[in-house]
C-alpha cells in the first residue's frame, strides 16, 4: 500500500547572514526595483539569482531536496548540526517558507519543534494545558476529553492550579511532555524534543510514538543526533549534509554512512620515509594501524566490535635489546582505560611487528585514543608515541526502551543473576 | 483511501495573499479565543486591584484631560459636560491606539510561537481585537454609569437614537486599527526602525484626531483633512449619540467605510502575503 502523504519536491531554502541595516535596506530596495522594471526580462533575474549565488551574504541551508513520505512511515532525518535537518522541519511545519520547491501533503499535521511552546509563565498549569495543546493545534474539546491522561501523564496534580512560573525546570518539562504526548495527528513532526526530560520520561514518549506508528497508522519526521532512537523508531532514514540529502533507505546503513563520516577516527599511520616517521635514534615507526574485525557486514565500530591493533617498527640500535611494548588507551578527555603489555624478548636490528586485540563488549560508546610505549629492559622508555591512533565506538542496544547515555567506561558483557528467594 | 494525486495542503514559495482562508480561521477559532482569554488575564495578574485597572486607568485620564484642557486650557466641548466629553474621547481613543499598538506587535512579541508551531497568524491580531473589545465594552460600563447620574440627575445631556450606532462604531475603529496594524506589523518585524516612528506618529494622530476637542471648534476650510480621518467620524457620531444635539453626516459615514475597508483589506492580504516571509527576518 504505497500510500504517499508527504511529497517534498525540490525544495530548497536560502538565508541571508548578517545584520539588517541600513546598507541592506538599500540593496533590496535596488533588487526590488531591478525586479519591477525587468519583470519580463528573464536573463536579468537569472542574472540577479546568479548574483546571490555569488554573494557571500547568501547561505543556502536546504538545496534541491525531495523525497516521499509514505502513510504510518517514521522518518528519521540525521546530520551534523546545521546540515540543515531543522530548516527542512520548519518548511514542512509551514513555519517558513521555501526558496524554490514544493510540499504537498494530506492530512492534520502537528509539529513538536520545542515542548511547551506557547507556555505563559504568570498562568496556571491548568491554563497552560489548554493554551498549549490549542497551539498545538487541538481543539479546546479534544484537549477537555484528554485532560485528566495528561495529568496523570504529567503527575503535576499538585500544583495544577500554580503559576508555572513557580514549577521547577523537571515539572515544567513534564507538563510540556505531556500535553505533547496526547496530540493526536495524522503526521507528527518531531525535532531533537527527547535531548530534554528524564530518562524516565523519554522512555514514555518514544513508548508512545513508536505505538502510534505502529498502531494508529500515524506518520513521524523525526530528527535526533541520537542513533539509537533513530535506529529503533524509524523505518527509513535521510542524512542530510550542507542541505543536501547524501544518503537514504534503510537507517542501519545510513546511520552507519552518517557516523564513519561525521566521526573523526584515525584508523592508520604509514611512514614510506625515514625522515617524516616518528621516533628516535632507537626506534622508528613504520605503521600503526587499527583494525575493526565488523561482525555485522555493516561497517561501524560499535561496542560490540573487536579492534585489532597492528604496529610496526625498526629497532635502530646496534646491540641486541631486551624489548617490552605497552598499548595505553585513553578517553577522549585523557583517562587512561588501560595500560597492557608485551612479554619481554630479546631483538636484534630491524623490523618489528606487534598486535594486540581489544575484544568486542568491552568498551563502552564514547571516542578514544591509543598510545604505545617502548620500553628497555623493564625499566627505561625508550620511545612513547603518544596518541597514534583515535576511534570512536557507537553505542548498540537491542530491545532497549531508553536512550540515555549508558555509563561506565567499559561496558563488559557479562551476566548478572537474579533469583527469588 | 484517496487517491495520491489529491493533496490535502500544499506549500509554495510565494504565499497568496488572497485565499483569506476563513475555514482555517473558523478551526482555530478556539485558540483565538484562548489567546483573548490569555491577554484578558495576564494584564493584571499579581496586581492588588486587579481588573479595576480598568477603570481607573480611563478614570485617571480623564481628570487630568478635564483639568488641562476643560479648566486650563478652556477647550470647548460643545455644551456637553466636560467628564463625559473627554471619558468619551478617552476610552475610544484608547480602544483604537491599544488596538493598533498590540497588533503591530504581532511578530515580535510572538515570534517564539511563530518559530515553532504553524497555525493561521492572523488568529492573534484577531484575538487582539477581541480582547480589546472586551476590554473597551468594560469601560464603556463606566461611561454609561456616569452617563446615567448626568442623564437623570444634571439631566443636561441628550441621547438620540444613533446609540444604535454603537456597534458600528466600534467596528470601523476595530478594523481601522486592525488593517493598520496588519501592515505595520510585516514591516516592523524586519526594521524595527518603524516601532519608533508609530509612536511618535500614533501621539501626533491623537492631536489631529477630535479627542480632546470638538470637531466645531476647527476651521470650516480645514474640516475636510480631518473628515478623510475614519476616526473623526466615529468620536462625533459617539458624542452626537449620546451627549449633544447635532446631527452627523451619512455621507461623512460612508467616506469613513470605504477608507477604512479599503486599508483593512489591504491589511489583510499584505499579512497574508507575508506572514511566514517575515520570519525569516525577525
Amino acid at each position: 500500500m504505497d500510500n504517499i502523504v508527504i511529497r517534498a519536491n525540490n525544495i530548497s531554502k536560502q538565508y541571508r547572514l548578517g545584520v539588517l541595516d541600513f546598507t541592506s535596506f538599500k540593496e533590496e530596495w535596488k533588487m526590488w526595483w531591478a525586479k519591477k522594471t525587468s519583470s519580463r526580462n528573464h536573463q536579468a533575474n537569472a542574472d540577479f539569482s546568479n548574483e546571490r549565488d555569488a554573494s557571500e551574504k547568501w547561505l543556502w541551508a536546504l538545496r534541491n531536496v525531495s523525497f516521499d513520505v509514505k502513510q504510518g512511515e517514521v522518518l528519521g532525518i540525521i546530520g551534523k548540526n546545521g546540515a540543515g535537518k531543522s530548516t527542512l522541519l520548519k518548511i514542512i511545519s509551514r513555519i517558513s517558507l521555501p526558496t524554490t520547491g514544493t510540499v504537498k501533503g494530506k492530512g492534520r499535521v502537528a509539529s513538536l519543534l520545542e515542548v511547551g511552546t506557547g507556555f505563559h509563565d504568570e498562568l496556571t498549569g491548568r491554563e497552560n494545558i489548554f493554551l498549549n495543546g490549542q497551539i498545538l493545534g487541538m481543539k479546546k474539546k479534544e484537549v477537555a476529553e484528554k485532560f485528566d491522561e495528561i495529568v496523570n501523564f504529567s503527575g503535576i496534580e499538585k500544583f495544577l492550579d500554580t503559576p508555572i512560573k513557580r514549577y521547577s525546570s523537571g515539572m515544567y518539562v513534564r507538563l510540556a511532555f505531556a500535553v505533547a504526548a496526547h496530540l493526536d495527528p495524522e503526521i507528527l513532526i518531531v525535532d531533537e524534543v527527547l535531548a530534554v526530560g528524564d530518562a524516565e520520561f523519554q522512555r514514555k514518549c518514544m513508548g508512545k510514538m513508536k505505538d502510534s506508528a505502529a498502531n494508529d497508522g500515524k506518520t513521524i519526521l523525526f530528527v535526533s543526533h541520537n542513533m539509537q532512537a533513530v535506529r529503533n523508531l524509524c523505518h527509513r532514514a535521510i542524512f542530510l549534509e550542507a542541505g543536501k540529502i547524501v544518503d537514504e533507505g534503510n537507517p542501519e546503513n545510513v546511520i552507519a554512512n552518517y557516523l564513519n563520516k561525521e566521526t573523526r577516527q584515525l584508523l592508520t599511520r604509514e611512514f614510506d620515509r625515514l625522515s617524516t616517521a616518528p621516533g628516535n635514534e632507537y626506534i622508528t615507526i613504520k605503521k600503526v594501524m587499527l583494525t575493526p574485525q565488523y561482525p555485522t557486514g555493516i561497517d561501524i565500530v560499535d561496542i560490540r566490535t573487536p579492534l585489532l591493533v597492528n604496529f610496526e617498527f625498526w629497532y635502530n640500535g646496534e646491540h641486541d635489546i631486551n624489548l617490552m611494548c605497552g598499548v595505553h588507551l585513553f578517553t577522549v578527555a585523557g583517562e587512561c582505560i588501560f595500560d597492557v603489555s608485551s612479554q619481554k624478548n630479546d631483538f636484534t636490528n630491524g623490523l618489528i611487528k606487534g598486535e594486540c586485540l581489544i575484544p568486542g563488549n568491552f568498551l563502552n560508546d564514547g571516542s578514544y585514543y591509543i598510545s604505545i610505549i617502548f620500553v628497555k629492559d623493564s625499566s627505561s622508555v625508550l620511545f612513547y608515541y603518544e596518541e597514534c591512533l583515535s576511534f570512536t565506538v557507537e553505542d548498540y542496544r537491542e530491545d532497549i526502551a531508553w536512550y540515555g547515555k549508558w555509563i561506565g567506561h567499559v561496558r563488559p558483557k557479562f551476566d548478572v543473576q537474579l533469583h527469588q528467594v | 483511501m484517496k487517491s495520491s494525486k489529491e493533496w490535502d495542503w500544499e506549500i509554495k514559495p510565494v504565499q497568496s495573499g488572497w485565499r483569506l482562508g476563513l475555514a482555517e480561521i473558523i478551526h482555530y477559532k478556539d485558540l483565538l479565543l484562548r489567546f483573548a482569554e490569555r491577554d484578558l488575564s495576564v494584564r493584571y495578574k499579581q496586581t492588588i486591584i486587579g481588573p479595576f485597572w480598568n477603570f481607573l486607568q480611563p478614570l485617571l485620564t480623564t481628570i487630568v484631560y478635564v483639568v488641562v484642557f476643560g479648566k486650563i486650557a478652556k477647550i470647548s466641548t460643545d455644551g456637553a459636560p466636560p467628564v463625559l466629553f473627554f471619558l468619551a474621547g478617552t476610552i475610544i481613543w484608547a480602544f483604537f491606539s491599544d488596538c493598533f499598538h498590540s497588533v503591530q506587535y504581532t511578530f515580535i512579541s510572538n515570534a517564539h510561537i511563530f518559530s515553532k508551531v504553524y497555525f493561521p497568524r492572523i488568529v492573534v491580531p484577531l484575538s487582539i481585537i477581541l480582547s480589546q473589545s472586551i476590554r473597551f465594552l468594560i469601560q464603556f460600563l463606566l461611561f454609561i454609569v456616569i452617563y446615567l447620574v448626568y442623564l437623570f440627575y444634571f439631566k443636561n445631556v441628550y441621547p438620540s437614537w444613533y446609540i444604535l450606532l454603537l456597534p458600528f462604531l466600534l467596528l470601523i475603529t476595530a478594523a481601522f486599527a486592525l488593517g493598520l496594524g496588519l501592515i505595520v506589523s510585516v514591516f516592523v518585524a524586519k526594521y524595527r526602525d518603524l516601532e519608533s516612528l508609530t509612536q511618535i506618529l500614533l501621539r501626533l494622530f491623537m492631536f489631529a484626531t477630535p479627542v480632546i476637542y470638538p470637531l466645531s471648534i476647527i476651521p470650516e476650510k480645514y474640516k475636510i483633512w480631518f473628515w478623510l480621518n475614519p476616526l473623526t467620524w466615529v468620536l462625533e457620531t459617539f458624542r452626537a449619540a449620546f451627549l449633544t444635539h447635532q446631527e452627523i453626516s451619512f455621507t461623512n459615514m460612508a467616506v469613513s467605510l470605504v477608507s477604512v475597508t479599503a486599508i483593512l483589506m489591504i491589511g489583510i492580504i499584505f499579512f497574508k502575503e507575508k506572514e511566514l516571509k517575515v520570519m525569516d527576518t525577525i
